[in-house]
Formats: structure tokens, C-alpha cells, sequence
């Protein structure tokens, strides 16, 4: 004990402060650039993973998808949208099947113009027999505020490290474990 | 364990090194304090250092570290660490502004939490830009930066700026291998003011600058030579106390 607080007497409060510092900051700026991506794309999770296989042929379980969400425009019949129902805990992606404009009724604000913001949705996934009606969890359609984001993107396979983690947390541990001291054990 | 210094590589005057530091008793606005040389560190106290010799940037922060040390001992130099705490300040503050706006982002459902969290991100980015600035433009190359007071009629103040910088080895195509005469230099700048009366009559003003290769205070296995390179950095600091500008 005593020759611990030699050690950490020598090293200086300054010095640990730094070390701590330099992990911290790395989280902090993964942090920073992930809510920073969400600002940009204007979608609360703009990098998501396919789970299951309703998509395909198109996306696989694996893939990772990109995504963005406009506000300002119109979400059209064949967009691939990720939407999440209150109440469910993961989000589907499905395609878009129908949409339906409900003009505002009587709004005194002039503020919604477009007709964006009450569109409503009807999806599918390219792989089921039937629409996502039985998904709704009682809702007749979607509205724009389900909507996480329209799919601009995606890459292949990538997105097995995440089902990985997930299913064996132990893996998450190890990896956060293992950059934690990395971080901490190296000099600037 | 007192060294006999060799003179010839003090460009001092040779009356000032003749009178010997116990024996001085000049006035004492001509009497040099006390330079790291003289004060002496028993082995006892050394710890071994041991970096990969291969990686420059090693081998900097070694001998970084030994100036530190070798400076900061008692009855010498104490360090100002305004650039560490102006780093740790900025960081930890971009570090929990950072934080907040995450957690704010995770409590407060999206499209509502956008204002805020787009206020924590400039906030953040603008912290961080200073962070880089702070270290590019006003620290740059510094490592040491140190200050002393001493009593002797007047209280007299000197202070010490130490910049370290790698020179590469200068790539030509027929030394191409790894070995000692071909090592890249450890340059050190030292500039060095001794002034009393507040700060407002200047008593010396020094600048010393050096280099050497690396090979000469690390050897095979990347050991460092710590009383070698001690030698040279006290050598270099006291030549730029004794008020030269090189």
C-alpha cells in the first residue's frame, strides 16, 4: 500500500488527470460525432443494423444501413423507412407501400405549409405476404414521427460485429475493456 | 561524488569558475545561483529508463522526462504548469460538456432535444478547435517552463524555457541503415531570464540551443545514460545562465 502511494505520489496528480483525460476524450468524441451525425441526418439513430430477413433479397440480416431523414420532403411509395412503433422495442425497416396526404384541419397556425409533416405511411417488407397492418400494435397507418429515417445506403456483413455483441455481451466488456487500456497506457 | 567539470567546454569566464561555489563572495547581482550541475543526484535514487530505441517519439519522451526531473529537483527550478492546466481545464470542460449534451440527448425524446443538442456540439467543437489551437500556436514545442526565487539582498527571479524538438535523420540513398551514427538529434532550446525588482531590472538574459544524437544517451537496448544526458542539459542550461545569447 504504502509503496503504491510512493508511485502514485511520484506520477503527480497532474499526470494521472491527464491519463484520465485522454480516455475520456476519446469516448466523449465518439460521442460527439454520433450525436453530431443525428443533427446532420436529422434522424434519431442514423446507422442502424438489419436484424431479421424481410428484406431480402435486398438487405440482409447483417447489413448496416444509413440513413437520413428529411423533413421537408415527402416520403414516396418504394422508399426503403425505418420506423419504430411506440411501444416496440426494435425498429423494422420495410418498404413504403402506400402514402395518404390528410390536409391540417383547422390550424390557426400557418406555420405547416407542406403537407409533409401528415403523411401517412403503409409498409412492407419485401420478403413477407402481407403489409406491416399486424405490426402496428392497433395504429391504422404510420405517421412521419414513427419515422427514424429513409435508407440512403448500406454496407454488406459489416453489421455481424454488433449482432455479436449483443448476443454475447461479454464480447462488448472485453472490447471496451481492452481500448479502455490502451488509451489509458499510452503516452500522447 | 562531486565531478571535476570540464572547462573547456564552458565558454564561461574562467575567474567566475575559479571561485567555486562554496567559496563565493561576489555582491549579488554578479553571483550566478545555483545551476543544476552542482546539484548532485545519488544513484540511489534512479530509477532505470527503458524505452524502444527504434521509435523517436520514445526516445523524445524519455528525454523530456529526464529534463523535467532533472530541473524540478529541490533547491532548482519549480515548474509552471500553466500549459498542463490550461490542457486539463479545456479537455475535462469539453469532456463534460460533451457528456451532458449526450446524456440530454438520451433522456429527452429526439426531435425535441435537437436545440440543445446542437448548442452542446458547437460548444464542443469550439472547445476542442481552442484545445488544438492553445497547443499548436502557444505551447508548440515547450517542455519545461521553470521558475526560481531566491533571497540574497533583493529577491531576484529567474525564469527558464525549455523547447525540445527530434531532428530527423537527413534521408540519402547510400545511408540507409539503422545505427548509432546514423540517429536522429535531440535539439534543446533553452532560454533563461534572471531579473529582480519585480521583474523590472533585468540581471542576465541567456539562450542556449544544442543537439545531439540520441545514440549518445541510449545505448543498444535502449537504456538511457541518464548521468551522460544530465551532464549535457546542465552543461547547456548553465551556459545560458551565465548569460550568453547564442
Amino acid at each position: 500500500m504504502l509503496e503504491e502511494l510512493k508511485a502514485f505520489k511520484k506520477l503527480g496528480v497532474r499526470h494521472i488527470l491527464l491519463q484520465i483525460l485522454n480516455f475520456a476524450t476519446v469516448i466523449a468524441s465518439g460521442l460527439m460525432i454520433w450525436k453530431g451525425l443525428g443533427v446532420l441526418t436529422n434522424s434519431e439513430s442514423p446507422i442502424v443494423v438489419v436484424l431479421s430477413g424481410s428484406m431480402e433479397p435486398a438487405f440482409y440480416r447483417g447489413d448496416i444501413l444509413f440513413l437520413t431523414n428529411p423533413s421537408n420532403q415527402r416520403y414516396k411509395t418504394g422508399d426503403i423507412t425505418v420506423y419504430k412503433i411506440p411501444g416496440a422495442e426494435i425498429p423494422i425497416v420495410h418498404r413504403v407501400l402506400e402514402t395518404h396526404d390528410v390536409s391540417p384541419k383547422k390550424q390557426a397556425s400557418t406555420r405547416s405549409k407542406s403537407l409533409v409533416p401528415h403523411q401517412r405511411l403503409l409498409t412492407k417488407g419485401d420478403n413477407n405476404y402481407v403489409d406491416d397492418i399486424e405490426l402496428y400494435q392497433g395504429l391504422d397507418w404510420l405517421e412521419r414521427k414513427h419515422i427514424v429515417g429513409k435508407v440512403r445506403g448500406f454496407l454488406p456483413y459489416v453489421g455481424y460485429v454488433t449482432i455479436a455483441m449483443n448476443d454475447f455481451p461479454q464480447l462488448k466488456y472485453a472490447l471496451l475493456g481492452t481500448l479502455g487500456l490502451l488509451a489509458l497506457i499510452q503516452r500522447e | 561524488m562531486a565531478r571535476p567539470r570540464n572547462t573547456q567546454q564552458i565558454n564561461g569566464t574562467q575567474s567566475s569558475l575559479a571561485k567555486g561555489r562554496a567559496t563565493r563572495t561576489p555582491s549579488p547581482e554578479t553571483e550566478r545561483p545555483t545551476g543544476p550541475l552542482s546539484i548532485v543526484v545519488p544513484i540511489s535514487e534512479r530509477d532505470t529508463v527503458k524505452v524502444n530505441h527504434y521509435n523517436s517519439t520514445e526516445l523524445k519522451n524519455a528525454c523530456d522526462d529526464a529534463v523535467k526531473r532533472y530541473l524540478s529537483r529541490p533547491e532548482l527550478f519549480k515548474q509552471i504548469h500553466l500549459h498542463t492546466d490550461v490542457r486539463l481545464a479545456l479537455g475535462w470542460l469539453s469532456v463534460f460538456v460533451a457528456a451532458g449534451t449526450a446524456l440530454y440527448g438520451y433522456k429527452i425524446e429526439f426531435e425535441k432535444s435537437k436545440t440543445v443538442v446542437s448548442i452542446g456540439l458547437v460548444v464542443y467543437i469550439l472547445l476542442t478547435t481552442l484545445q488544438t489551437l492553445y497547443s499548436y500556436f502557444v505551447e508548440s514545442h515547450t517542455i519545461f517552463e521553470g521558475k526560481r526565487k531566491s533571497l540574497s539582498k533583493r529577491i531576484i527571479t529567474e525564469r527558464i524555457h525549455i523547447d525540445s524538438t527530434t531532428i530527423p535523420v537527413s534521408k540519402s540513398p547510400l545511408t540507409t541503415s539503422v545505427s548509432p551514427s546514423n540517429s536522429p538529434s535531440y535539439l534543446l532550446t533553452v532560454s533563461y531570464v534572471r531579473s529582480t525588482n519585480g521583474g523590472k531590472s533585468l540581471l542576465a538574459k541567456g539562450r542556449a540551443k544544442a543537439a545531439q544524437t540520441y545514440s549518445a544517451f541510449f545505448d543498444e537496448t535502449g537504456t538511457m545514460d541518464q548521468e551522460v544526458f544530465e551532464r549535457w542539459v546542465g552543461e547547456l542550461v548553465e551556459s545560458s545562465m551565465d548569460g550568453k545569447l547564442a
